[in-house]
């Protein structure tokens, strides 16, 4: 009997037992789903993070208060640090040899009006001068924020895309005013769309000048330093530079432990690395077991098969057929069976990284090689778990098979 | 002229079964010799051996000593894949149940053997219906087992056990679960397809059916306790 005829033999006799081939291969949907809607949003995500966070600043770094903190009492030690100042920046952008721009960050949640219309839980961003060489932030209409306005204090703004939508569409805001929180501020520049980053929105920003903001906020929110190394190469020497400036600033040696945390993109990029691997590791922990279970079930339900096929068994071998056709008979069935399995979880699992992309900001990208993937691992699942079934079956004596009452 | 090849010969044919630690002695030392078409009838009391004999010359079951020629090959010691391969093309089976496979329909039923045969669709199917034809059914039978009557089955089985073209037919009691009636029918039609050429070997405890057959092999205990020829008239 050919490959083909034995396959479309198994295909009408899973179709006639749908509810039982169904149940049967529930593990191997699980597997397989689980692989493909995974691996897509595992993938989804690396290409934003790469795109948007790894992007965001090449040869940046952050020096802040806070470092990342796995347990309380790391953050409790990090809480009781000296916050960093506006003189620590202006230190640093004068002694640095290897920096391009040193730029303080200060920023907090604030609702903006202009009168009847208002944006609620934008983000008011203080900033030094530098940063338009930080190359993270472009405008798209009037200016960026100058030093002049940062030594004079000044009430002027930089908005983001949706805050002129709410605040000012169709006006041209520049020149216009608007209010952040009760202080009047005039609208001198529009930065360019940044789209949202894991839902969210980057444009629901208004940048003002970081002595401004002290101004109007006083010193509670902690300022981080953004500072860009003057290339690649001194990204090493430039960190080295800050953090040695910074010890000594804060009255430490040299050679203590700093009491400030320095930090790069690619860093946040390791360890979101280390986040996903250990996801890919549970879900590889989770695929194996179900195949495992769907393995054991596909074999029960095919040791039912034969039992319940026994005389059409006989039959066959009275007939003609070799050990081999039997063989290959319960294989095809066994391997369809869990192909099947491999298939639908594949729909499932497409459908639920197409379904999460839609209703969530988590992207999601269906990988080929991840289909791939599950059908031979759910190919190979059937092969490997019907062989024991089915050399059974076709070990069954003829005369006795054909004796078997059904 | 040399002696016609016979179509059987077995020699010393002993078949024992281990029960437990009884030894059953199922067949004892069967000489029998069987001619191109021939149409004989084996007869004996249940447990008298006639299904083991059936099975031996089936090639469904092997000999525990003895020697077994068809068509001038010795059967004994093939391997399992050669004793398929005679199943298929030199023996056509009707069993007492008929043992048709019931998810397929008639025409299916009778391409089965053809299909470990590794003929084409097309072939099997043209086969097929000439077969169905030979009993007496409609080639075109998309009816499944359960939708047939009890003779109807009987003719689709022995569609079957003609379609390869066999040099022999076995039958095990083809009429024992069907009424007198069709179980007549179906003997006609053995006799047709004797008169056609082919060689039928019919297992049967009924004297009447018995006597239709031109040759009747009596088992006892295992062996052979008579073997007349009838000269009736064909």
């Amino acid at each position: 009997m050919s490959l083909l005829e034995s396959l479309r033999l198994a295909l009408s006799v899973l179709w006639s037992n749908r509810l039982r081939s169904f149940l049967t291969i529930l593990g191997i949907l699980v597997a397989v789903s689980s692989v493909v809607a995974v691996v897509a949003v595992i993938e989804g995500l690396d290409r934003y993070v790469s795109n948007q966070i790894l992007s965001t600043g090449s040869h940046v770094f952050q020096i802040s208060k806070f470092g990342f903190s796995t347990d309380h009492d790391t953050y409790l030690r990090m809480l009781r640090r000296k916050d960093l100042t506006l003189d620590d920046a202006v230190a640093l952008e004068r002694t640095m040899q290897h920096a391009r721009a040193v730029v303080p960050v200060v920023s907090r949640g604030a609702t903006l009006e202009r009168g009847k219309e208002e944006a609620r839980g934008a983000d008011v961003v203080g900033l030094g001068d530098g940063y338009p060489e930080l190359r993270t932030l472009d405008v798209v209409a009037g200016r960026h924020l100058t030093r002049s306005d940062v030594q004079g204090r000044r009430f002027v703004a930089v908005i983001g895309e949706q805050v002129r939508e709410k605040l000012f569409e169709p006006l041209d805001p520049i020149g216009r005013e608007m209010k952040v929180g009760r202080h009047r501020f005039r609208v001198v520049g529009l930065l360019k769309e940044r789209g949202s980053v894991l839902g969210q929105s980057q444009d629901n920003v208004v940048l003002v000048p970081v002595t401004t903001y002290r101004k109007m906020y006083g010193r509670r929110d902690p300022i981080n330093i953004n500072v860009r190394a003057a290339g690649a190469d001194v990204l090493d020497e430039a960190q080295e530079e800050a953090t040695l400036l910074l010890k000594l600033r804060r009255g430490l040696n040299p050679w203590d432990e700093p009491d400030f945390s320095v930090s790069t993109s690619e860093m946040f990029f390791e360890l979101y690395k280390n986040f996903t691997r250990g996801i890919y590791g549970l879900t590889l922990g989770i695929v194996a077991v179900s195949l495992l279970i769907g393995g054991i079930v596909v074999m029960n339900i095919m040791f039912v098969s034969v039992t319940e096929r026994t005389r059409e068994i006989g039959i066959r071998r009275a007939l003609g057929a070799r050990q081999r056709d039997i063989v290959i008979q319960f294989l095809s069935e066994s391997v369809a069976l869990a192909v099947l399995g491999g298939l639908f979880g594949v729909l499932l699992g497409g459908g639920a990284a197409v379904l999460l992309e839609r209703v969530t900001p988590l992207p999601a990208a269906v990988r080929p090689w991840s289909v791939a993937v599950g059908l031979l691992l759910a190919s190979s699942v059937g092969l490997f778990f019907g062989i024991y079934p089915a050399t059974r079956a076709s070990k069954l004596v003829p005369v006795e098979a054909l004796r078997h009452e059904n | 002229m040399a002696a016609p090849l016979p179509l059987i010969s077995l020699r010393g044919i002993t078949r024992i079964y281990q029960a437990g630690r009884e030894q059953v002695r199922a067949l004892d030392d069967v000489d029998l010799t069987i001619q191109r078409n021939e149409y004989l009838a084996v007869m004996g009391p249940s447990g008298s051996g006639k299904s083991t004999l059936m099975n031996i010359i089936g090639c469904l079951d092997t000999p525990t000593a003895g020697s077994y020629l068809l068509n001038g090959t010795a059967v004994e010691g093939l391997d399992d894949d050669a004793l398929a391969r005679i199943r298929n093309r030199e023996i056509g089976f009707v069993f007492q149940t008929f043992n048709l496979l019931p998810r397929a329909d008639a025409l299916h039923n009778v391409e089965l053997p053809l299909v470990y045969a590794g003929l084409s669709i097309r072939e099997r199917r043209e086969r097929a219906r000439e077969a169905l034809a030979q009993v007496g059914l409609a080639p075109e039978t998309k009816r499944r087992p359960n939708e047939l009557s009890g003779g109807q089955r009987q003719r689709v089985a022995i569609a079957r056990a003609l379609v390869t073209s066999p040099s022999l037919i076995l039958a095990d009691e083809p009429t024992g679960n069907l009424d007198s009636k069709t179980g007549e029918e179906i003997l006609a039609v053995f006799e047709t397809i004797h008169r056609a050429g082919n060689s039928i070997i019919l297992v049967t405890h009924d004297e009447n059916i018995a006597r239709r057959a031109h040759r009747i092999v009596r088992l006892l205990d295992g062996r052979v306790s008579s073997d007349v020829v009838r000269e009736t008239a064909r």
